[in-house]
């Protein structure tokens, strides 16, 4: 045995024996895995990609033995509907409200309510319990809140003498209603993101602008906003995906109408799928609509490993 | 044209694949078709026990106990045959479990279906048709007691294919509920045709009341104020549907959706969400609801004994009365074995004899599916009189039109009337939209 042999054959047989042991871990550590794998695997990447397959067909939901295979034809079919393009023109509408509407408002209260105090605190409960309360109850209420008949709203409108509004009726008025119903409904989530956003600004930095002389909207722009830069990215990309998946309260509110006027892609999807059952072409805009969630999911995963960094 | 109805069309080779297959599905068909006739013969007499299990909606107020009485008395009757009540709260979740257990190819034996459902099942072959146990001499049903069916409810049994496919159950249709009291301090009478009825609609319409107030739902879910509007097609002698094809946009459709566009400029009409009309007339600011007799106990709730509510016919056009029938019939999956399916029938058909179909009636508030069952209500007729008037409207009364497509062409109507009656269109204009997408979902 050479001196070359002494040094490199202990090193080899240690190098063998930690693969051994990191391929036995990797073992275990999938075993342990496997009953989260297979349930994750059955009930979501399964069907996934069987909802990719049958947007392949002319999908007959009875009997799948009479579908017929059509290939890309269910998207160039999307391409070319009306109907899909005005629901992506709407889901734009209620999305870029729900995200603008969602980080400036929610922003705005939460610096209001971020020094401490009694009422404060009683102001945090009340805009955070919304978001505790089932959307379905709470959607049903609104709907009577909006009653051109009999609704709050109008009963207000008619004591001052203003023309009542079919806020749900309306071509014009449906989609901002729906988007109200959403922001009072999810604000709080929002507001519970910034206020923990706002409690690592630093305060040094604060007090030091003040200082200095600075006003409080200056402090604001100049030292709090630059530090909230990740989290605001953060709530921008979570309510975005969280609208895009907005089902509930439009199918509670306005089942996508007047006129289609709050047909958003994913109610949409709905509609042609479980309404009409044209399964194969809800089936692609499903696949659309995922592409488009699994894109905004990659730049939150993007954002929150920044964050961590 | 709709994707969907463009992959039936635009595929050559799909047609020119299902020429080649047609000769080996007629072959199989004959055969199947032979079997399934001497099956007709076969009795569920066998001392074996025959299991069959009946997926419905009927599982609120009275109707669960009520189902539950009359299949225990079939059992009684039938001591080989075991019926299981599949019973789902509502006719969405039914149609859903339904198309899954189908899809799973595990059906039940016999289920609810309104008239479009069935259209599609029959495309996908999961239902039989019931022509042969209908003509059975052994245990079909005798021309004397065919002819006592209502006409409008005989007619909802078939298919375009002319066959039987259904076999009545739960029957509704609409009727107008109004506040007599109201009308009376007016000086009014009940309206007879859709004339009168917009006269006395415009004159109660004054110090923040109105005449109706209906919903017209929407393009996923159309609702009273769409069935309604269908009401009042036929009525104005216009049709839904001709040749297989939609007709959305007749001068009949026009006409009456004018008809309801000047009720609505004129304040008498008022449109809204969540059964306006019910409400409107319960708290008294409307005069009259037009929904369907099965909602007569929602209707007496709503106005908690405050007036008079009582009930008449819906009102007449040049055509007569139009009614639309709701509620549905029974199929049977074509999974169940020959025994069960002659078990299967047997049930059906009990369930639509006068005498059960009559406690149904009275139990429940759906009409009895047969004219010979009145004879046998006279006592409940006489203190629940509007039976009898909507019971009489089912021979006029035409049940949704037996196409799978017939749910995007409601869908389309419910958006024209949104579009004029929401929205200020206009009535041809919004009808011809409609009609254009009715028929590209028809694939015509």
């Amino acid at each position: 045995m050479t001196a070359v042999d002494a040094v490199v054959r202990p090193q080899r047989s240690s190098r063998r024996r930690a693969g051994r042991i990191g391929i036995r871990d990797g073992r275990f550590a999938l075993l342990y895995l496997s009953p989260a794998l297979i349930v994750f695997g059955v009930f979501t990447i399964g069907p996934a990609l069987f909802v990719l397959y049958i947007s392949l067909f002319d999908w007959n939901l009875l009997n799948s033995s009479l579908s017929t295979f059509t290939g890309l034809h269910n998207y160039r079919a999307l391409g070319s509907s009306a109907d899909f393009w005005h629901s992506i023109v709407a889901s734009v509408y209620f999305v870029g409200c729900v995200v603008a509407g969602s980080t400036v408002f929610g922003l705005g209260i939460a610096l209001l309510l971020s020094s401490r105090g009694l009422v404060r605190r009683v102001v945090r409960l009340a805009v955070l319990t919304p978001y505790f309360t089932p959307l379905v109850a709470t959607s049903i209420v609104w709907v009577w809140i909006f009653n051109p008949q009999y609704g709050l709203l109008d009963s207000l409108l008619r004591m001052l003498h203003l023309p009542m509004v079919g806020w749900l009726q309306s071509t014009t008025w449906a989609m901002p209603a729906v988007i109200f119903y959403t922001l009072w409904h999810d604000l709080g989530f929002t507001v519970i993101i910034f206020l923990a956003g706002l409690a690592t600004v630093s305060t040094d930095l604060r007090e030091a602008a003040r200082v200095d002389g600075a006003r409080y909207r200056h402090e604001i722009r100049d030292v709090v906003l630059p530090q909230l830069t990740q989290t605001i990215v953060f709530v921008i990309v979570i309510t975005t995906i969280d609208s895009l998946q907005a089902f509930t309260q439009i199918y509670t509110m306005t089942q996508g109408g007047p006129l289609q006027a709050t047909t958003t892609t994913g109610f949409l999807l709905y509609q042609e799928s479980f309404v009409f059952f044209h399964t194969g072409f809800g089936a692609a805009i499903a696949v659309v609509l995922f592409a488009v969630i699994a894109l905004f999911t990659l730049l939150q995963l993007r954002v929150s490993r920044s964050r961590s960094q | 044209m709709t994707p969907f109805a463009q992959n039936h069309h635009n595929s050559r080779e799909g047609t020119m694949h299902w020429h080649r297959r047609s000769s080996i599905v007629v072959g199989a068909l004959l055969a199947a078709a032979a079997c399934s006739y001497a099956a007709y013969g076969a009795t569920a007499s066998s001392r074996a026990t025959i299991n069959i299990s009946f997926m419905e909606a009927m599982a609120s107020g009275t109707q669960k106990p009520s189902l539950d009485l009359l299949t225990k008395r079939f059992e009684a009757q039938h001591p080989n045959i075991k019926v299981t009540l599949i019973a789902e709260p509502n006719y969405g979740v039914l149609q859903q479990k339904e198309q899954a257990a189908i899809a799973a190819g595990k059906p039940p034996t016999i289920g609810q279906a309104y008239e479009n459902w069935a259209a599609g099942y029959a495309d996908a072959k999961a239902i039989i048709p019931l022509t042969g146990y209908v003509n059975s001499k052994k245990m079909g049903v005798t021309t004397a007691d065919r002819k006592q069916i209502w006409k409008g409810v005989w007619q909802d049994l078939f298919l375009p294919d002319g066959k039987i496919w259904m076999w009545p159950f739960n029957k509704s249709d609409y009727v107008m509920y109004y506040n007599a009291d109201k009308l009376a301090k007016a000086g009014l009478q009940v309206p007879k045709t859709w004339v009168q009825f917009a006269t006395v609609a415009k004159a109660l319409t004054k110090s923040g009341n109105w005449a109706w107030s209906t919903d017209t739902g929407t393009l996923a879910a159309p609702a009273d104020g769409t069935i309604v509007m269908l009401a009042m097609i036929h009525a104005f002698g216009g049709t839904w549907i001709a040749n297989g094809k939609p007709t959305l946009n007749t001068p009949a459709a026009i006409k009456a959706l004018g008809y309801l566009a000047d009720l609505k400029k004129s304040g008498a009409l008022q449109i809204g969400t969540n059964y306006p009309g019910e409400t409107a007339l319960g708290a008294g600011r409307s005069a009259f609801d037009l929904s369907t007799i099965a909602g007569y106990p929602y209707e007496l709730a709503a106005d908690g004994g405050k007036f008079s509510m009582k009930v008449a016919a819906l009102p007449t056009g040049r055509n007569g009365e139009g009614n639309a029938m709701a509620g549905t019939n029974i199929v049977i999956f074509s999974k169940a074995s020959n025994a069960e399916r002659a078990a299967a029938w047997q049930y059906m058909k009990f369930l639509s004899e006068p005498r059960q179909t009559a406690y149904w009636a009275e139990a429940t508030g759906y009409l009895p599916v047969t004219k010979t069952a009145l004879p046998i209500m006279k006592r409940y007729i006489a203190t629940h009189p509007y039976q009898q008037i909507a019971a009489h409207s089912l021979d006029v009364a035409r049940g949704n039109p037996p196409y799978a497509w017939w749910t995007v062409a409601e869908g389309q109507l419910a958006t024209a009337l949104q579009a004029v009656l929401d929205n200020g269109g206009d009535p041809a204009h919004a009808l011809a939209a409609a009609q254009a997408k009715a028929m590209a979902a028809a694939g015509g």
